[in-house]
């Protein structure tokens, strides 16, 4: 099995779907997080492949962009769906959290505080309940997103949505049956568990 | 073989990837495009309230458009060889997206003196350092990953198809970007698809 070294800042933002992959499939993998990042990130941004972090170092490669990173763990953890049509599905849940993640963060970072309020009560009231509907119907009888077993569909949702609630209100889980068995795989998973409970606490 | 049907608006945009993809593979496929007016009421037929679309021998829908360009690339054998190849183009393809975010958001600016602002931007501090990394990440041979083309090309070239409307000369010196979009034109199925695709706006 080759070695694994994740680098990223203190935090989870967006190296935590890795780890959570790691964590689910048991995979052991070096965890490293720039300390100092006022010191020694510009040391070490010119060695990324495209001046950011996450990135993964793998077979003497360096791998960047979260998600592309993400998915290759979830390949070689078997995690990322069984044929190439489950694999699409996968690939389009994930991408649909993207889109969630990336509303939240512009309506996050928006600097006009009138505007803030506004996107902030279309976020919460009429975007997440209407999406959330949407994925609900997603939810195959079996709890996951994608067939009968945890993929990189299910953890997505769980971390987006556990990343998303740390900074606004979220729908209620309770009307959403499907996303509730989602969210208890998920949770339940050993490995998953285990790095729950131990992960750092960080500022974001 | 299965039966592809991509449903999407009558414009590039989003589906001109996965229709490249189908040429490219030589997979045949139903192009559907609606108008504008019929999309209400198909909107709530969809998995996200989106299109494009992909539905597969009649049945199962897909949507996101790079879940789908991502499926029709597989079918394609345009995915990269091996694991550590795919998730190479899988991060090209993202930093990409990274850059056609900010240039559809250009794009898009209605008040026309913020548009130029952002237009001066966009064409000396966004495009020119995204080019020059680009042009390490390409071989001489003209590929992204490996020797062989592969959508992580294909994606360069659909993408610098839009910027160049804008920006003709931004490919200007750089040998193996240039050599990438004449691998990607002189595929025999995109050859085909750039002569007889309908013309669009965007």
């Amino acid at each position: 099995m080759p070695a694994y070294k994740l680098t990223y800042f203190n935090g989870r933002g967006t190296a935590e779907i890795v780890r959570l992959v790691f964590a689910a499939a048991g995979i052991e993998y070096e965890d490293v997080r720039i300390e100092k990042p006022e010191e020694q990130w510009p040391e070490f941004k010119p060695k990324t492949p495209m001046g950011q972090v996450p990135i993964l170092e793998v077979d003497g490669t360096m791998l960047c962009q979260s998600n592309s990173i993400a998915r290759y763990v979830a390949k070689v953890a078997g995690l990322a769906g069984k044929t190439p049509l489950d694999q699409a599905r996968v690939d389009m849940i994930m991408d649909g959290m993207e889109d969630v993640g990336k509303k939240g963060n512009a309506t996050h970072w928006e600097k006009d505080e009138e505007k803030k309020a506004e996107k902030k009560k279309e976020y919460e009231e009429t975007f997440l309940p209407q999406f959330y509907t949407c994925l609900n119907k997603l939810v195959g009888d079996s709890g996951h997103f994608v067939g009968n077993e945890l993929t990189l569909a299910d953890i997505t949702f769980f971390n987006t949505t556990d990343l998303v609630g740390r900074y606004f209100k979220l729908p209620s889980m309770d009307q959403f049956s499907g996303l509730k068995k989602v969210m208890d795989h998920v949770t339940s998973n050993p490995g998953i568990a285990k790095w729950l409970k131990e992960r750092p606490e960080t500022p974001f | 073989m299965p039966t592809y049907k991509l449903t999407y608006f009558n414009v590039r945009g989003r589906g001109e990837l996965i229709r490249l993809l189908f040429a490219a593979g030589g997979i045949p496929y139903e192009d559907v495009r609606i108008e504008w007016d019929k999309w209400p009421e198909l909107k709530s037929k969809t998995p996200m309230g989106q299109v494009p679309t992909l539905e597969v021998d009649g049945q199962l829908m897909i949507c996101q458009s790079m879940a789908i360009a991502r499926f029709v690339a597989r079918e394609a054998g345009l995915l990269g060889k091996t694991s550590v190849d795919q998730a190479r183009a899988d991060m090209l393809l993202d930093g990409g997206m990274d850059l056609g975010k900010l240039f559809t958001e250009m794009v898009m600016e209605k008040d026309a003196s913020k548009k130029a602002e952002k237009k001066k931007e966009f064409g000396e501090k966004s495009l020119p350092p995204f080019l020059a990394l680009y042009e390490g990440f390409a071989g001489g041979n003209g590929y992204f990953v490996g020797d062989s083309l592969t959508w992580a090309d294909i994606a360069f070239f659909n993408m610098m198809d839009f910027i160049t409307a804008e920006y003709p000369s931004a490919l200007d010196g750089y040998c193996n970007l240039n050599k990438v979009v004449d691998n990607v034109k002189t595929n025999p199925g995109v050859a085909k698809w750039l002569k007889e695709r309908p013309v669009t706006d965007h």
